[in-house]
């Protein structure tokens, strides 16, 4: 059964053996996200924090909630031990059947309600997440819900937002992410204030899809409602005319500026480093706070394997895939491994070779580029398995003519920790397909034949062996 | 306790010589209002000056410069610096 809000899912994390409790006192300014951060390191458990110095118990916080294969399938309401490439397929089967959201009158999140003129932002335990950060960071696992100027469109996104004073918050919503486009695109030249309302501690499923690369112009609570097999119960906010999950346990109501700014960042990012991002981003008032009586607050401690390595690993998988579909590329599976830190992905085709390993690139980068490398491999390669992926890559990439690149401007990842600062400031980068197929034109005869018991064995021999593998009492 | 702060810069050097500069200072103060924001105009000096608050540099990635400063606030600022946003933050102080 999918849990349909935080506390149902942290009771199934508990459940499975993937939640552990922390009541006694932990310090938000670092020591919090540290715990979660190592969690992260060597895929531990979610954490719940009960006990946070300086606020009153009635103030928790949860880290890191999907932020491995384990959790997500709970968030799936799948058992646990799902294996990642089910949990691919489940994704792009409840794709596939978006359900709308319905409008409810009330929910949890207006159980307590704090008005423009009482809010303080730092009534709330908002943790240091990394020794260095610009500031403390609020929004790491959120749901950040704006509305297009022009149309009915509706996005949710997950963006990162700092605490700068009681009422200010400064946030790196990219240019490029669907956010920045309706700012840029809508309110600037309109001169209409924007209203935004970051959404923290919703179910699982609803995050994932703010998360999730998703068309423009789709609504992700569509989305949201079909990965959960049920509409999301939506709430009107009370300083704007936006709807967020009534099952939130915190909404911070704000409005961006059209005409201000300040500081924001640096930060641990999700490709793992702090890369110097910082110095263009938005600035937005709080116009009010709602929450639940107890509320938690959800953290991911961002950087290597965090919860966006596996939700991007899912989503933008799934996404390339239906994309590369739609440009007619033969592809027959993808992989994002988290590992990558979402620059990385693996594309399986039925037929490679230096044209289509272009193509791959090209599709991939028309209009943002988040993926900086792509190994194109044949058909018979698991993508899901690493070590045979990174074999296929090895042996098969030539290494003076199996690299294809696309140089971009303006489009560029900002926080791919390679590029140089003047690069991140024109958006410039570049992203590489490298092609571990054979090439289409080598007579099958002149073929390499991989030196593997599936490949290099007759039938007959590699049933008896498995036979006999599986008499001695082997895995 | 005397007072600290920790600035971000992407050229340190141009927040020393004894000139007045625009800053957006973090209050370490311990306590829950621990990193809170305020801009200001002020004075930079190393070695600190006996008096004045601590200041410690950071670099556009974090990196803490282990010498320590002092800063002489002139004054407070508003809260936020005029520019559209995703414009340049660094340019917007250097404006104010």
């Amino acid at each position: 059964m999918v849990p349909n809000d935080l506390r149902s899912f942290l009771e199934a994390t508990k459940a499975s053996g993937d939640l552990v409790t922390i009541d006694a006192q932990v310090d938000w300014d670092q020591e919090l996200a540290g715990i979660g951060r190592l969690a992260c390191e060597r895929n531990g458990p979610a954490f719940l924090f009960t006990n946070v110095k300086d606020y009153a118990p009635k103030w928790r916080v949860a880290t890191n909630p999907i932020a491995n294969w384990r959790r997500m399938a709970v968030a799936f309401g799948l058992p646990a031990d799902t294996h990642v490439r089910q949990l691919y397929d489940t994704y792009a089967e409840r794709e596939q059947h978006p359900i709308p959201p319905v409008i409810v009158r009330d929910g949890p999140c207006k159980e307590v309600v704090v008005p423009g003129d009482k809010v303080d932002l730092f009534d709330l335990p908002v943790p240091m997440v990394h020794d260095g950060d610009g500031g403390r960071y609020l929004g790491t696992w959120d749901l950040v819900v704006s509305k297009d100027t022009k149309s009915d469109w509706v996005n949710w996104g997950m963006y990162r937002f700092m605490v700068h004073n009681e009422r200010l918050l400064t946030g790196f919503p990219r240019p490029t992410s669907h956010l920045g486009k309706m700012l840029l695109d809508g309110y600037v030249p309109q001169a209409k204030p924007m209203p935004i309302a970051i959404a923290i501690g919703c179910d699982c499923l609803s995050h994932l899809s703010a998360a999730a690369t998703f068309r423009i112009a789709g609504n992700e609570a569509d989305l949201a409602g079909g990965l959960r097999g049920s509409p999301v119960e939506l709430v009107k906010c009370n300083t704007s005319d936006l709807y967020v999950p009534a099952n939130a346990e915190i909404v911070i109501e704000a409005e961006v500026y059209l005409d201000r700014i300040n500081q924001e960042g640096p930060y641990g990012e999700y490709p793992g480093y702090r890369s110097g991002e910082m110095g263009n981003a938005i600035c937005a008032r709080v116009t009010t706070i709602t929450h639940r009586r107890d509320p938690i607050l959800t953290v991911d401690t961002t950087g290597f394997m965090d919860s966006s390595a596996t939700s991007t690993s899912i989503t933008g998988a799934i996404a390339i895939k239906r994309r590369l579909e739609a440009n007619n590329v033969p592809v027959v599976a993808v992989y994002v491994p988290p590992e990558g830190g979402v620059h990385l992905a693996i594309v399986a085709v039925r037929k490679g070779g230096a044209e289509i390993a272009q193509r791959v690139v090209n599709v991939l980068t028309v209009r943002r580029a988040l993926i900086s490398k792509i190994i194109v491999v044949d058909e018979d390669v698991d993508v899901f398995n690493m070590a045979a992926v990174i074999h296929a890559f090895a042996t098969k990439c030539h290494p003076g003519s199996g690299l294809h690149v696309v140089r971009y401007k303006g489009r560029a990842n900002t926080l791919t920790p390679a590029y140089t600062q003047e690069e991140r400031v024109s958006r410039s980068g570049a992203s590489v397909a490298l092609d571990a197929t054979w090439p289409p034109e080598w007579p099958r005869d002149a073929t390499p034949v991989r030196a593997t018991l599936d490949s290099m064995y007759s039938p007959d021999v590699q049933r008896r062996v498995l036979e006999r593998w599986s008499a001695l009492g082997l895995k | 306790m005397p007072q600290e702060y920790e600035t971000f810069a992407r050229d340190s050097a141009h927040l020393f010589g004894g000139k007045e500069v625009v800053m957006t200072l973090r209050d370490l103060t311990p306590g829950r209002r621990k990193y809170r924001g305020i801009n200001v105009r002020g004075v930079v000096s190393r070695p600190p000056r006996p008096g004045e608050a601590v200041l410690w540099i950071r670099s556009v990635v974090g990196n803490r410069d282990p010498a320590p400063c002092s800063v002489r606030i002139v004054e407070e600022l508003p809260e936020t610096f005029q520019g559209l946003p995703y414009s340049d933050f660094f340019e917007a102080m250097q404006r104010a």
